[in-house]
Protein backbone atom coordinates (compact mmCIF):
# COMPACT_ATOMS: atom_id res chain seq x y z
CA UNK A 1 0.00 0.00 0.00
CA UNK A 2 1.36 3.45 -0.99
CA UNK A 3 2.04 5.60 1.74
CA UNK A 4 2.03 9.57 1.33
CA UNK A 5 2.68 11.75 3.99
CA UNK A 6 2.61 15.61 4.13
CA UNK A 7 3.71 17.39 6.49
CA UNK A 8 2.35 21.01 7.01
CA UNK A 9 3.11 23.59 10.07
CA UNK A 10 -0.13 25.65 9.25
CA UNK A 11 -2.40 22.78 9.32
CA UNK A 12 -5.34 22.71 11.85
CA UNK A 13 -7.05 19.95 10.58
CA UNK A 14 -5.09 17.25 10.32
CA UNK A 15 -7.07 14.44 8.66
CA UNK A 16 -6.63 11.38 6.52
CA UNK A 17 -7.75 10.67 2.99
CA UNK A 18 -7.89 6.74 2.66
CA UNK A 19 -8.37 5.29 -1.28
CA UNK A 20 -9.04 1.88 -1.26
CA UNK A 21 -10.13 -0.76 -3.50
CA UNK A 22 -11.71 -3.07 -1.51
CA UNK A 23 -12.46 -3.54 2.19
CA UNK A 24 -10.52 -5.90 4.18
CA UNK A 25 -8.68 -6.20 7.41
CA UNK A 26 -5.73 -3.85 6.96
CA UNK A 27 -8.31 -1.22 5.60
CA UNK A 28 -10.13 -2.12 8.74
CA UNK A 29 -7.02 -1.84 11.20
CA UNK A 30 -5.78 1.57 9.54
CA UNK A 31 -9.49 3.09 10.33
CA UNK A 32 -9.73 1.82 13.88
CA UNK A 33 -5.82 3.35 14.27
CA UNK A 34 -7.37 6.91 12.89
CA UNK A 35 -10.40 6.12 15.16
CA UNK A 36 -7.97 5.61 17.79
CA UNK A 37 -9.42 2.35 18.48
CA UNK A 38 -6.22 0.59 17.70
CA UNK A 39 -5.49 -1.71 20.45
CA UNK A 40 -2.44 -1.29 22.49
CA UNK A 41 -1.23 -3.82 24.37
CA UNK A 42 1.89 -3.04 27.38
CA UNK A 43 3.91 -5.89 28.79
CA UNK A 44 6.66 -6.63 30.52
CA UNK A 45 9.37 -9.41 30.32
CA UNK A 46 7.74 -12.55 31.73
CA UNK A 47 10.70 -13.17 33.90
CA UNK A 48 9.94 -10.00 35.55
CA UNK A 49 7.93 -8.45 38.49
CA UNK A 50 4.84 -6.72 36.66
CA UNK A 51 5.69 -3.60 38.08
CA UNK A 52 9.33 -3.62 37.78
CA UNK A 53 10.72 -3.36 34.67
CA UNK A 54 10.31 -1.58 30.99
CA UNK A 55 7.14 -1.23 29.63
CA UNK A 56 6.93 -2.59 26.32
CA UNK A 57 4.44 -1.94 23.72
CA UNK A 58 3.43 -4.84 21.58
CA UNK A 59 2.48 -5.56 18.64
CA UNK A 60 -0.58 -7.41 18.24
CA UNK A 61 0.34 -8.86 14.60
CA UNK A 62 3.70 -10.02 16.71
CA UNK A 63 1.89 -12.14 19.11
CA UNK A 64 1.50 -15.95 18.15
CA UNK A 65 -0.95 -16.57 20.94
CA UNK A 66 -1.66 -15.64 24.70
CA UNK A 67 -2.21 -17.70 27.48
CA UNK A 68 -3.73 -17.42 31.14
CA UNK A 69 -2.10 -19.17 33.96
CA UNK A 70 -2.49 -18.70 37.33
CA UNK A 71 -4.50 -15.45 37.00
CA UNK A 72 -1.99 -14.05 34.90
CA UNK A 73 -1.76 -13.35 31.32
CA UNK A 74 1.00 -13.75 29.19
CA UNK A 75 1.59 -12.91 25.24
CA UNK A 76 3.84 -15.09 23.54
CA UNK A 77 6.22 -13.44 20.69
CA UNK A 78 8.82 -14.26 18.37
CA UNK A 79 11.10 -12.13 20.96
CA UNK A 80 9.60 -13.00 23.79
CA UNK A 81 7.21 -13.98 26.63
CA UNK A 82 5.97 -10.96 27.78
CA UNK A 83 3.88 -10.67 30.89
CA UNK A 84 0.58 -8.47 30.19
CA UNK A 85 -1.47 -6.48 31.91
CA UNK A 86 -5.17 -7.23 30.74
CA UNK A 87 -7.73 -10.27 31.21
CA UNK A 88 -8.60 -13.08 28.40
CA UNK A 89 -11.72 -11.73 27.68
CA UNK A 90 -10.93 -8.11 27.09
CA UNK A 91 -8.43 -9.29 25.05
CA UNK A 92 -10.35 -11.18 22.65
CA UNK A 93 -13.01 -8.33 22.52
CA UNK A 94 -10.09 -5.61 21.65
CA UNK A 95 -8.11 -8.24 19.03
CA UNK A 96 -11.05 -10.31 17.03
CA UNK A 97 -10.30 -7.77 13.80
CA UNK A 98 -6.76 -8.75 14.40
CA UNK A 99 -7.17 -12.68 13.86
CA UNK A 100 -6.98 -13.47 17.48
CA UNK A 101 -9.66 -15.98 18.47
CA UNK A 102 -10.25 -18.05 21.85
CA UNK A 103 -9.42 -21.59 21.35
CA UNK A 104 -9.51 -22.38 25.15
CA UNK A 105 -10.44 -21.60 28.49
CA UNK A 106 -6.82 -20.02 28.42
CA UNK A 107 -6.10 -19.07 24.96
CA UNK A 108 -6.17 -16.96 22.13
CA UNK A 109 -4.39 -17.47 19.61
CA UNK A 110 -3.29 -15.41 16.15
CA UNK A 111 -4.80 -16.83 13.22
CA UNK A 112 -2.10 -15.22 10.95
CA UNK A 113 0.84 -16.85 12.62
CA UNK A 114 -0.71 -20.67 12.13
CA UNK A 115 1.63 -22.21 10.11
CA UNK A 116 -0.89 -25.39 9.86
CA UNK A 117 -3.94 -27.52 12.15
CA UNK A 118 -3.22 -30.77 12.80
CA UNK A 119 -5.34 -33.54 14.47
CA UNK A 120 -3.23 -36.05 16.43
CA UNK A 121 -4.15 -39.62 17.14
CA UNK A 122 -6.28 -38.31 20.51
CA UNK A 123 -8.68 -36.62 18.05
CA UNK A 124 -7.61 -33.47 19.26
CA UNK A 125 -6.58 -30.74 17.12
CA UNK A 126 -3.58 -28.68 17.46
CA UNK A 127 -2.68 -25.22 15.71
CA UNK A 128 1.18 -25.54 14.63
CA UNK A 129 2.57 -21.81 15.09
CA UNK A 130 5.52 -20.64 12.93
CA UNK A 131 7.52 -20.59 15.83
CA UNK A 132 6.96 -24.52 16.17
CA UNK A 133 4.96 -24.07 19.15
CA UNK A 134 1.43 -25.87 19.11
CA UNK A 135 -1.80 -24.87 21.46
CA UNK A 136 -4.93 -27.71 21.63
CA UNK A 137 -8.29 -26.49 20.35
CA UNK A 138 -10.52 -27.38 22.68
CA UNK A 139 -13.44 -29.39 21.87
CA UNK A 140 -16.08 -26.78 23.48
CA UNK A 141 -14.95 -23.83 21.40
CA UNK A 142 -14.28 -25.73 17.86
CA UNK A 143 -17.57 -24.58 16.41
CA UNK A 144 -16.86 -21.08 17.75
CA UNK A 145 -13.24 -21.56 16.01
CA UNK A 146 -15.15 -22.26 12.68
CA UNK A 147 -17.49 -19.12 12.86
CA UNK A 148 -14.70 -17.36 13.44
CA UNK A 149 -12.95 -18.80 10.26
CA UNK A 150 -15.86 -17.72 8.14
CA UNK A 151 -16.71 -14.98 9.49
CA UNK A 152 -12.92 -13.40 8.36
CA UNK A 153 -13.30 -15.43 5.27
CA UNK A 154 -16.12 -13.03 4.80
CA UNK A 155 -14.25 -10.29 5.87
CA UNK A 156 -11.77 -10.41 3.38
CA UNK A 157 -13.97 -11.33 0.85
CA UNK A 158 -15.90 -8.38 0.95
CA UNK B 1 -32.47 -22.14 34.88
CA UNK B 2 -36.18 -23.64 34.40
CA UNK B 3 -36.40 -22.72 30.35
CA UNK B 4 -32.52 -24.39 30.41
CA UNK B 5 -33.51 -27.61 31.64
CA UNK B 6 -36.55 -27.70 29.37
CA UNK B 7 -34.32 -26.95 26.21
CA UNK B 8 -31.97 -29.54 27.75
CA UNK B 9 -34.62 -32.38 28.13
CA UNK B 10 -35.39 -31.41 24.77
CA UNK B 11 -32.97 -31.66 22.94
CA UNK B 12 -32.28 -34.79 24.60
CA UNK B 13 -35.30 -36.33 23.80
CA UNK B 14 -34.96 -35.37 19.92
CA UNK B 15 -31.73 -36.88 20.28
CA UNK B 16 -33.26 -40.24 21.51
CA UNK B 17 -36.13 -40.56 18.79
CA UNK B 18 -33.71 -39.75 15.92
CA UNK B 19 -31.30 -42.92 17.25
CA UNK B 20 -33.97 -44.95 18.20
CA UNK B 21 -35.67 -44.57 15.10
CA UNK B 22 -32.67 -44.62 12.92
CA UNK B 23 -31.71 -48.22 14.82
CA UNK B 24 -35.10 -49.36 14.61
CA UNK B 25 -34.91 -48.66 10.73
CA UNK B 26 -31.86 -50.65 10.36
CA UNK B 27 -32.62 -53.57 12.78
CA UNK B 28 -36.10 -53.76 10.60
CA UNK B 29 -33.81 -53.86 7.60
CA UNK B 30 -30.99 -56.36 9.13
CA UNK B 31 -34.09 -58.83 9.68
CA UNK B 32 -35.63 -58.00 6.15
CA UNK B 33 -32.68 -59.17 4.43
CA UNK B 34 -31.42 -61.71 7.22
CA UNK B 35 -34.94 -63.49 7.26
CA UNK B 36 -35.47 -62.62 10.95
CA UNK B 37 -38.09 -61.70 13.55
CA UNK B 38 -37.87 -59.48 16.31
CA UNK B 39 -40.26 -59.97 19.43
CA UNK B 40 -41.71 -57.61 21.62
CA UNK B 41 -38.96 -57.89 24.53
CA UNK B 42 -36.24 -56.68 21.73
CA UNK B 43 -38.28 -53.59 20.88
CA UNK B 44 -38.21 -52.57 24.50
CA UNK B 45 -34.62 -53.69 24.93
CA UNK B 46 -33.98 -51.65 21.87
CA UNK B 47 -35.28 -48.44 23.32
CA UNK B 48 -33.80 -49.21 27.23
CA UNK B 49 -30.66 -49.12 25.14
CA UNK B 50 -30.89 -46.45 22.76
CA UNK B 51 -31.31 -44.14 25.67
CA UNK B 52 -28.50 -45.68 27.90
CA UNK B 53 -26.35 -44.61 24.92
CA UNK B 54 -28.10 -40.96 24.53
CA UNK B 55 -27.78 -40.65 28.48
CA UNK B 56 -23.81 -41.50 28.53
CA UNK B 57 -22.65 -39.74 25.28
CA UNK B 58 -24.72 -36.57 26.86
CA UNK B 59 -22.05 -36.91 29.69
CA UNK B 60 -19.21 -35.58 27.13
CA UNK B 61 -19.26 -32.19 29.22
CA UNK B 62 -17.37 -33.97 31.96
CA UNK B 63 -14.58 -35.18 29.77
CA UNK B 64 -13.69 -31.47 28.83
CA UNK B 65 -10.34 -31.67 29.76
CA UNK B 66 -9.33 -35.13 28.55
CA UNK B 67 -9.04 -36.38 24.85
CA UNK B 68 -12.04 -37.20 22.63
CA UNK B 69 -9.99 -40.82 22.18
CA UNK B 70 -10.05 -41.37 26.42
CA UNK B 71 -13.58 -40.32 26.26
CA UNK B 72 -14.66 -42.67 22.93
CA UNK B 73 -12.72 -45.10 25.43
CA UNK B 74 -14.67 -44.46 28.54
CA UNK B 75 -18.19 -43.82 27.32
CA UNK B 76 -18.06 -47.31 25.68
CA UNK B 77 -17.16 -48.98 28.90
CA UNK B 78 -19.68 -47.48 31.15
CA UNK B 79 -22.54 -47.62 28.33
CA UNK B 80 -20.95 -51.42 27.97
CA UNK B 81 -21.64 -51.92 32.13
CA UNK B 82 -25.05 -50.08 32.01
CA UNK B 83 -26.40 -52.23 28.91
CA UNK B 84 -24.69 -55.41 30.04
CA UNK B 85 -25.96 -54.93 33.65
CA UNK B 86 -29.57 -54.09 32.02
CA UNK B 87 -29.57 -56.59 30.22
CA UNK B 88 -28.76 -59.20 33.36
CA UNK B 89 -32.06 -57.50 35.30
CA UNK B 90 -34.30 -58.10 32.31
CA UNK B 91 -33.29 -61.78 32.16
CA UNK B 92 -34.02 -62.36 35.65
CA UNK B 93 -37.23 -60.41 35.60
CA UNK B 94 -38.31 -62.71 32.60
CA UNK B 95 -36.99 -65.63 34.09
CA UNK B 96 -34.90 -66.68 31.15
CA UNK B 97 -31.44 -65.92 31.51
CA UNK B 98 -29.39 -64.73 28.88
CA UNK B 99 -27.63 -67.38 26.93
CA UNK B 100 -23.47 -67.19 26.06
CA UNK B 101 -24.60 -66.53 22.70
CA UNK B 102 -27.13 -63.78 23.61
CA UNK B 103 -24.68 -61.99 25.64
CA UNK B 104 -22.17 -61.96 22.64
CA UNK B 105 -25.09 -60.93 20.25
CA UNK B 106 -25.28 -58.10 22.53
CA UNK B 107 -21.63 -57.18 22.50
CA UNK B 108 -21.92 -57.22 19.44
CA UNK B 109 -25.34 -55.28 17.97
CA UNK B 110 -23.78 -52.50 20.99
CA UNK B 111 -20.04 -52.63 19.81
CA UNK B 112 -20.78 -52.64 16.43
CA UNK B 113 -22.22 -49.53 15.77
CA UNK B 114 -20.64 -47.30 18.71
CA UNK B 115 -17.10 -47.66 16.72
CA UNK B 116 -18.60 -47.02 13.26
CA UNK B 117 -20.02 -43.71 15.24
CA UNK B 118 -16.60 -43.37 16.64
CA UNK B 119 -14.88 -43.70 13.29
CA UNK B 120 -17.36 -41.07 11.41
CA UNK B 121 -16.68 -38.53 14.38
CA UNK B 122 -12.96 -39.21 14.05
CA UNK B 123 -13.01 -38.54 10.28
CA UNK B 124 -14.83 -35.73 11.05
CA UNK B 125 -12.75 -33.94 12.72
CA UNK B 126 -9.20 -34.91 10.28
CA UNK B 127 -11.93 -33.54 7.59
CA UNK B 128 -12.76 -30.46 9.50
CA UNK B 129 -8.77 -29.44 10.48
CA UNK B 130 -8.26 -29.83 6.45
CA UNK B 131 -11.09 -27.68 5.77
CA UNK B 132 -10.30 -25.04 8.70
CA UNK B 133 -6.74 -24.90 7.87
CA UNK B 134 -7.38 -24.26 3.97
CA UNK B 135 -9.81 -21.23 5.54
CA UNK B 136 -6.50 -19.81 7.51
CA UNK B 137 -5.03 -20.32 4.55
CA UNK B 138 -6.72 -18.32 2.46
CA UNK B 139 -7.34 -15.52 5.17
CA UNK B 140 -3.40 -14.97 5.15
CA UNK B 141 -3.37 -14.68 1.49
CA UNK B 142 -5.68 -12.13 1.40
CA UNK B 143 -3.81 -10.27 4.47
CA UNK B 144 -1.09 -10.50 2.42
CA UNK B 145 -2.14 -9.37 -0.71
CA UNK B 146 -3.91 -6.28 0.88
CA UNK B 147 -0.99 -5.53 2.61
CA UNK B 148 1.27 -4.95 -0.82
CA UNK B 149 -1.38 -3.82 -3.02
CA UNK B 150 -1.01 -0.81 -3.95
Amino acid sequence: MRLNLFEDKSNIDEHVDLYFKEMNPVVRQIIDTVNAERPVLYGRAADEDLDDGDIILLDPKEIYYMDFVERRLFAYTKDGVFRVKSTLASCEEQLWNYGFVRVSKSNLINIYKIKQLKPDINMRIFALFDNDEKICINRNYRKKFHEYLIRMKGIVAD
Amino acid sequence: MVFVMKKKFGQFFMELCCSYTFVSVIGAVVNMIGGTETNNVNVIMMFVFCTIACIVLNLHKLFDYFSPLFMIVVQYVIATILVFGTAYMFGLISEEPLTRKNWYELFRSFTIPYFIGAGIYYYGIYAEAKVQSHMIKEIQMADEKGKSAG
